[in-house]
C-alpha cells in the first residue's frame, strides 16, 4: 500500500478453523473508509448484511485508525464493529485508555474474529503476531477478575486486556467489551458476539512504539496546532480549567434537566428536579471524586474516579461516573443516589454490559409496575436501589423476569403486554437527551445508523452554544435547520471516528485540525471539505449495509411519546419533537428516499462502481 | 433574588446559591450587572469584550435560555422565577 502512517497489517482470525492470517488493507478501501469505524463496517459489508449477529459467520472486528497510537492528542480510542444483535444494524462502539494504542504499537490496524471456538479462547496479541489460547480458567469470571488474571499470566506493563464478562458469556444482547477494568466499547452489544464465539479476551502486550508520520515536517505544526486548540479552549477541555476536565460528561446533569431535556422515570418527564444535582458532576466533585484518570494523549483527563464513602457500597472504587449512565439508572429510574449509580456502574463495568442500556429494561418495568402491567409478575418501584442492584445481577446471568429483561428494553416491554413502553429507536434504548427539549437529539437517534445515540450527531454542542465546524448556536426548542445541522455532525463524527480520535476533541478542534493531521500523517492531500465528503461516504455506507440488512423505507422513527406527549416541565413545557419536519429537511439533504440510499448516491459517493 | 451558579461558576460565588438584592422589574441584563459587579472575576466568565452575554453562556429563566424570550435579555424577571447561570458545557 503506497499510504504510509497505516501498519498494513490485518489479521483474519477464523476461531473454527483456529488459524490466524495476515494480510494488508487493500489502498482503496483506506482511501475511501480511512480506518476503524469506516474500514470496519467496509469489511463487514464484504462479509454480507445478512448475516445473523450471533452466528460464528458474524464479523467481529477490532479497528484502529491512522492516527490511532500517534503524538495526536486523544488518539487512543479503538471501535469495536459488528453486526448487533441488539439492533440488527451495523454497529461500532469505541473505547479509550491504552489498547488501542498498544494494538497499534503491537503492529496492528485491526483485528478480524470470525468463527466459533470450541472452547473459550483468548486471543494473546503481541510482536506483529495474534495467537488463540485457552481461555478456560477465565471464563465465568467477571472483568475484573479477567484483567487480574491475565496481569498476573503477563504483568502489568505495557499489558491491555479487553473483555467480556458474565453478561456477554450469557448472551444478554447489551453485553459488551471493557478495556483495562472500565473502558467500555458500550453500545450494540458487541459483547454479545465475543460471547457467541466464545471469545473472552483480547490481551495486547506491547511497548511504546510511535508510528512515524509519512509527511514528518507537515505532521508537527498539524499535530502542536491540534493541541493548541485543546489547551486553549478554556470553556470545555482546557485542562483543568474546562467543564469537562473538571467535572467530567457529568458537568451535563443540572442543565438539560433545568432547560427540560432530561429523560426522566422513563422520559414520562423532561426534568430531574432537584434531584438532578444530587447525581451530578458538582456532586460528585464535592463528595466521592479521588482522581481524575485519562487515555492514552489526552491532557483533557475527564474521567472522574470516585470512592464510595458511606452505605453498603462504602470503599468501593470505581471509574467512571459519567454522564450518560449516571443519568441511565440515575434520572431514568427515579433514583438519586450516587452511591448506587456508581455501584451499578461498576457492576456494568464488571458483568460487562453497556450501563446506558441497562437503565431502560429496568425503567420499562418500573413503569410497568407504576400503571399495573406486570399482572403478577413481581414489581419494580422508581428509585429502589437494592432492587435495582439484584434486578442488574439477574439481567447479567439471565435469571427469573431477568431473563426477558436481558433481550432489552424492546423485549422487556413486549413481554409486559405495552411495546409502546419502551424508549428505543431500532431496538436501542435513548441516550440522556429528550428530544422535546433538545429536539436536534430526536432527528439524530431517528437517523443514526446503530440505533438510538447520541454520538452520530452530537447536536447539543450546537444547542448549548459551544459551536464546533463552524455551526451557530442554535435555538434547542427549534426544529428548522436540524436536520441540515445533523448531516454535518454525522459526517464529520464519522470521519473522526475513522481516525480514531476522541469525539470530545469536537469541542476544541474542527475538519481543519482533522484533515490537517490525517494528511500529514498518511501522507495524501485533504482538505476540510474532504473530511465532509469521506465522512458523508461512511455514513452512506452505513446506510446502504442497514438498508441490505432490511431497514428499508420508514425505518427512523422515535418512540410515540417523544412525538406525542408534551413535556409538562418548565424549560420545554408543551412541546413535543417535530420529527416528520425534520426528516423531510434531513433526506433533502442527504439525497436519501425515505430512509434508503438510492443507487445514484451509492455511486457518487464511489460507495458502488 | 436567588441566583443558582453551575459548574466552573461555583467556585468563583463560592457555593450553589446566592442571594442578590435587586429592585422589583430588574431586567435579565440588569441582573447580569448586578452579577458581575459583585463578583469581579465572573466578567471575563460571562460577558464579551462589548459586554454582552458569551453565547455559551446560559442564563435560563425559568429554564428558558435568556436570549431565546420574547423580551431577549431585557425581559422583567417575576418574584418566583428561577434563575439558573450555566458555563459552557458539554460532555457525551
Ligand atoms: S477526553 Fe476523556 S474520553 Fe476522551 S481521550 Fe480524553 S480522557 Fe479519554
Amino acid at each position: 500500500m503506497a499510504l504510509g502512517g497505516y501498519a498494513n497489517r490485518i489479521a483474519h482470525v477464523d476461531l473454527t478453523a483456529g488459524t490466524v492470517e495476515y494480510r494488508g488493507i487493500p489502498e482503496d478501501w483506506a482511501r475511501k473508509y480511512i480506518g476503524a469505524r469506516g474500514l470496519g463496517v467496509r469489511y463487514m459489508l464484504e462479509n454480507g448484511p445478512q448475516v445473523d449477529p450471533l452466528s460464528p459467520d458474524n464479523l467481529l472486528c477490532f479497528m484502529n485508525g491512522p492516527l490511532t497510537g500517534t503524538e495526536a492528542n486523544m488518539s487512543g480510542r479503538m471501535a469495536i464493529v459488528t453486526k448487533s444483535p441488539l439492533t440488527g444494524t451495523v454497529t461500532d462502539s469505541h473505547h479509550g485508555g491504552w489498547s488501542a494504542a498498544r494494538l497499534r504499537w503491537a503492529g496492528f490496524d485491526g483485528l478480524l474474529v470470525k468463527g466459533k471456538a470450541s472452547g473459550p479462547v483468548y486471543l494473546y496479541v503481541h510482536d506483529g503476531i495474534v495467537e488463540i489460547m485457552d481461555a478456560s480458567e477465565v471464563w465465568g469470571k467477571g472483568i475484573h477478575d479477567t484483567v487480574k488474571f491475565f496481569r498476573e499470566r503477563y504483568g502489568e506493563k505495557d499489558l491491555s486486556v479487553i473483555a467480556i464478562g458474565p453478561a456477554g458469556e450469557n448472551l444478554v444482547k447489551f453485553a459488551c467489551w471493557v478495556n483495562e477494568n472500565d473502558r467500555a466499547s458500550g453500545r450494540g452489544g458487541t459483547g454479545c458476539v465475543g460471547g457467541s464465539k466464545l471469545l473472552k479476551a483480547v490481551v495486547i502486550k506491547s511497548a511504546k512504539k510511535m508510528p512515524k508520520a509519512a509527511n514528518l515536517e507537515a505532521w508537527k505544526p498539524a499535530q502542536k496546532r491540534a493541541l493548541a486548540t485543546i489547551m486553549d479552549e478554556r470553556n470545555i477541555t482546557s485542562p483543568r480549567k474546562g467543564g469537562l476536565s473538571v467535572y467530567g460528561t457529568n458537568v451535563l446533569m443540572n442543565i438539560t434537566s433545568a432547560m427540560g431535556a432530561l429523560p426522566t422515570k422513563n422520559s414520562m418527564v423532561t426534568s430531574f428536579g432537584p434531584s438532578a444535582e444530587k447525581i451530578s458532576g458538582e456532586y460528585v466533585k464535592e463528595h466521592i471524586l479521588v482522581d481524575d484518570p485519562t487515555c492514552h494523549a489526552c491532557p483533557v483527563a475527564c474521567k472522574k474516579e470516585v470512592e464510595i464513602k458511606e452505605g453498603p457500597w462504602k470503599g468501593l472504587r470505581m471509574e467512571s461516573v459519567e454522564y450518560e449512565p449516571a443519568w441511565s439508572l440515575g434520572a431514568n429510574c427515579g433514583n438519586d443516589d450516587i452511591n448506587t449509580v456508581a455501584k451499578l456502574i461498576d457492576m456494568c463495568n464488571d458483568y460487562g454490559m453497556d450501563a446506558i442500556e441497562l437503565g431502560h429494561p429496568l425503567s420499562v418495568y418500573m413503569e410497568a409496575t407504576e400503571r399495573g402491567y406486570t399482572n403478577g409478575d413481581g414489581g419494580l418501584a422508581w428509585g429502589d436501589t437494592m432492587a435495582m442492584v439484584e434486578m442488574a445481577r439477574k439481567i447479567a446471568m439471565r435469571e427469573g423476569i431477568g431473563n426477558v429483561m436481558a433481550d432489552g428494553a424492546e423485549a422487556t416491554a413486549r413481554y409486559f403486554g405495552h411495546p409502546e413502553l419502551a424508549m428505543t429507536v431500532k431496538g436501542q434504548g435513548v441516550p440522556a437527551y429528550d428530544p422535546r427539549g433538545l429536539k436536534g437529539m430526536g432527528i439524530a437517534y431517528a437517523t443514526s445508523n446503530r440505533g438510538a445515540c447520541h454520538l452520530r450527531a452530537y447536536t447539543p454542542a450546537a444547542e448549548l452554544g459551544v459551536m464546533p465546524f463552524g455551526s451557530l448556536k442554535v435555538d434547542p426548542l427549534a426544529w428548522k435547520g436540524k436536520g441540515e445541522l445533523v448531516k454535518i455532525f454525522q459526517d464529520v463524527h464519522a470521519f473522526s471516528d475513522s481516525l480514531d480520535l476522541c469525539k470530545f476533541s469536537a469541542f476544541a478542534e474542527s475538519a481543519e485540525e482533522y484533515a490537517a493531521q490525517y494528511a500529514a500523517m498518511v501522507g495524501v492531500e485533504c482538505t476540510p471539505e474532504d473530511v465532509l465528503k469521506i465522512g458523508e461516504r461512511i455514513y452512506n455506507l452505513e446506510r446502504y449495509y442497514n438498508n441490505l440488512a432490511g431497514f428499508r423505507e420508514g425505518s427512523d422513527y422515535l418512540p410515540a411519546r417523544f412525538t406525542q406527549e408534551p413535556s409538562t416541565m418548565p424549560g420545554s413545557e408543551g412541546h413535543v419533537c417535530e420529527l416528520d419536519e425534520m426528516l423531510a429537511e434531513y433526506y433533502a439533504a442527504r439525497g436519501w428516499v425515505n430512509g434508503v440510499v438510492p443507487e445514484s448516491k451509492l455511486r457518487e459517493l464511489g460507495i458502488i462502481d | 433574588m436567588q441566583v443558582n451558579f453551575y459548574a466552573t461558576l461555583r467556585p468563583i460565588v463560592g457555593g450553589r446559591t446566592v442571594e442578590f438584592h435587586v429592585g422589583e422589574h430588574v431586567t435579565v441584563k440588569q441582573l447580569v450587572d448586578v452579577i458581575v459587579e459583585r463578583f469581579p472575576r465572573l466578567r471575563k466568565e460571562l460577558l464579551n469584550e462589548d459586554g454582552n452575554l458569551y453565547p455559551h453562556v446560559h442564563v435560563f429563566i425559568n429554564g428558558r435560555d435568556a436570549p431565546y424570550l420574547p423580551n431577549g435579555v431585557e425581559t422583567v424577571i417575576k418574584p418566583g422565577d428561577t434563575v439558573d447561570i450555566f458555563p459552557a458545557v458539554a460532555g457525551g
